[in-house]
């Protein structure tokens, strides 16, 4: 005789006051495949916990914004955010697509170069720009993004020492009438420290001013901000055009796209409540046609968009370590990944999703990392079914910054795997061991 | 184990404290158990009835069942018994 299917027994209160949001019953949602690939089969080829990257979501997502913009404006081109995610494989992928590089730092300005990107065609960001660096951006013809004026003078130095011409931009931090006003990068424009920094640069022999940067900055849940933003870089190109009768090339809007993650302390799942790049696309455009800037000197849009295009195209999945009950008898989890993979967790309630068929009891769950710290916590509180120890769960949209800002700590950072247009996987960065870490280690006593 | 006097269980997995007026929600299986529970069924009795009819091996319905005393035990909807014994 066949048996029942077992379930584990579990009592729960029943509290009375005001329903939760989880007051009505839904069908948990599962995550069984990866385009088409079963969970399990990852796990048995690549271990656990394992990220897992789509190409086809990668692809899907950046034509997806392309065509809001595209249709909405004539000259758009993206940046592939480097600090975002720099896996070649993936870099790759957004190249191909026709994406050029954004890049914040020296060491993701040789990857981009690595990656056969043109130097012209890679947007130097960042307020930490070295000598060298600034002679390799010049060297290759890059556009470089000058944050400050000692950067601005530095670069001045540099050009003349050189001999060379540099193609720069100007950085310009702006109150596009969101909170917190991101202030730290670039020039002021309320101020009148951009403007200034514009003249400076266009008295400047060896620099040639050729666009405008701003990045407003992150998660930016409001369109119009990015209407406001282009607005005033509109105004600023207008202004240099009537002082020197020159139009600057472009106008880039940096990135902040938000996510379909949701925020920590947001009420409405981030699915629900952020802009569509449609919203984004048609603030931006709008801002900038009806400014006036004539029809024919409308200026190339850059956008260094990250998140908004590849945190959804990133997964993790993990295991279930143990099923636990805390002195208040709330049930925890502990699963073999932690806050040293999911840096993202700090600030969003990722979704975590059971790989298999579940019952519909559900309970308010906590789930830790495996990490021997308290602050290794992946959800503080999520409406959860019961899953068996072993069992594999699938951590969506952990594409965006994960896979660069993880930490090496206690373990080793596990295997990244690609699934191609075909279907086939491919790993696209080894699960570290023992001899990545010592490598670079040197020890004196012995 | 004993489950207290003035817990009433209903058929469809509702429980009732008459002392303290709380109530809970048992799944199918933990209604399953309770009811084994309340009439004085052992831990052995209930091991051997659960693995018989479900598709359970015996040590995850073990700590299935020691976590679910203890989640009884939590609501305080068994009988006080020795401080020291754990179940």
């Amino acid at each position: 005789m066949k048996k029942s299917t077992y379930e584990k027994p579990i009592i729960s209160k029943i509290t009375t006051g005001v329903p939760g949001k989880f007051g009505l019953s839904t069908k948990q949602k599962i995550i069984a495949e990866i385009d088409s690939i079963p969970v399990a089969k990852f796990v048995e080829e690549f271990g656990s916990p394992v990220f897992v990257f789509s190409e086809k979501k990668i692809r899907e997502t950046y034509n997806d914004a392309k065509r809001a913009f595209e249709t909405r404006y004539p000259k758009v081109q993206f940046a592939w955010s480097y600090k975002t995610n720099y896996l070649d494989a993936v870099c790759s992928i957004f190249h191909d697509e026709g994406a050029w590089a954004e890049v914040v730092s020296g060491f993701e300005f040789e990857k981009a170069l690595s990656l056969g990107v043109n130097g012209a065609n890679i947007l130097y960001n960042g307020p930490e720009k070295s000598k060298q660096d600034l002679m390799l951006a010049i060297d290759h013809n890059a556009s470089i993004h000058i944050d400050h004026f000692d950067e601005l003078y530095l670069l001045i130095e540099t050009t003349r020492k050189m001999n060379k011409k540099a193609r720069v931009a100007i950085r310009i931090n702006l109150d596009a009438g969101i909170y917190p006003m991101w202030d730290r990068f670039g020039f002021n424009y309320e101020n009148g420290e951009a403007w200034n920094a514009i003249n400076r640069i266009m008295l400047a022999e060896n620099l040639e001013l050729i666009g405008l940067h701003t990045h407003i900055g992150t998660y930016i849940m409001t369109a119009s901000a990015y209407g406001i933003a282009a607005s005033k870089l509109s105004n600023l190109m207008i202004a240099t055009h009537r002082k020197f009768d020159y139009w600057l090339k472009y106008i880039d809007l940096g990135g902040g796209f938000a996510s379909k993650n949701t925020l920590k302390g947001a009420y409405m799942p981030g699915s629900e409540t952020c802009p569509s790049f449609d919203d984004y696309a048609e603030a931006i455009s709008n801002a900038i046609i009806s400014s006036e800037i004539p029809h024919e000197n409308l200026p190339v849009l850059f956008l260094e968009t990250g998140r908004a295009l590849i945190d959804d195209a990133g997964y993790l999945i993990t295991s279930v370590l143990a099923n636990k009950r805390s002195t208040t008898g709330r049930k925890t989890l502990v699963i073999d990944a932690g806050v040293n993979l999911l840096f993202t967790s700090f600030w969003y309630n990722l979704g975590v999703f059971p790989s298999r068929e579940v019952t519909d009891f559900m309970e308010d769950t906590t789930i830790y990392g495996p990490l021997c710290m308290n602050i290794d916590v992946v959800r503080e509180a999520i409406n959860f079914p019961q899953i068996k120890t072993g069992d594999q769960l699938v951590i969506e949209r952990v594409g965006a910054y994960n896979v660069t800002q993880w930490m090496q700590f206690i373990t080793y950072r596990p295997n990244v795997v690609l699934i191609d247009l075909e279907g086939k996987t491919h790993i696209i960065r080894k699960k570290e061991n023992l001899e990545t870490i010592k490598k670079n280690e040197f020890n004196p006593k012995k | 184990m004993q489950i207290s006097e003035e817990i009433k269980i209903s058929d469809n997995g509702f429980v009732f404290n008459s002392r303290t007026g709380e109530s809970f929600s048992l799944n199918p299986m933990g209604l399953e158990m309770i009811k084994m529970i309340a009439i004085d069924n052992g831990f052995d009795e209930i091991r051997e009835s659960i693995l018989e009819k479900y598709d359970v091996d015996e040590l995850a319905f073990e700590k299935d069942f020691y976590e679910f005393l203890a989640m009884l035990k939590h609501h305080q909807l068994t009988q006080q018994g020795n401080p020291l014994d754990f179940v």
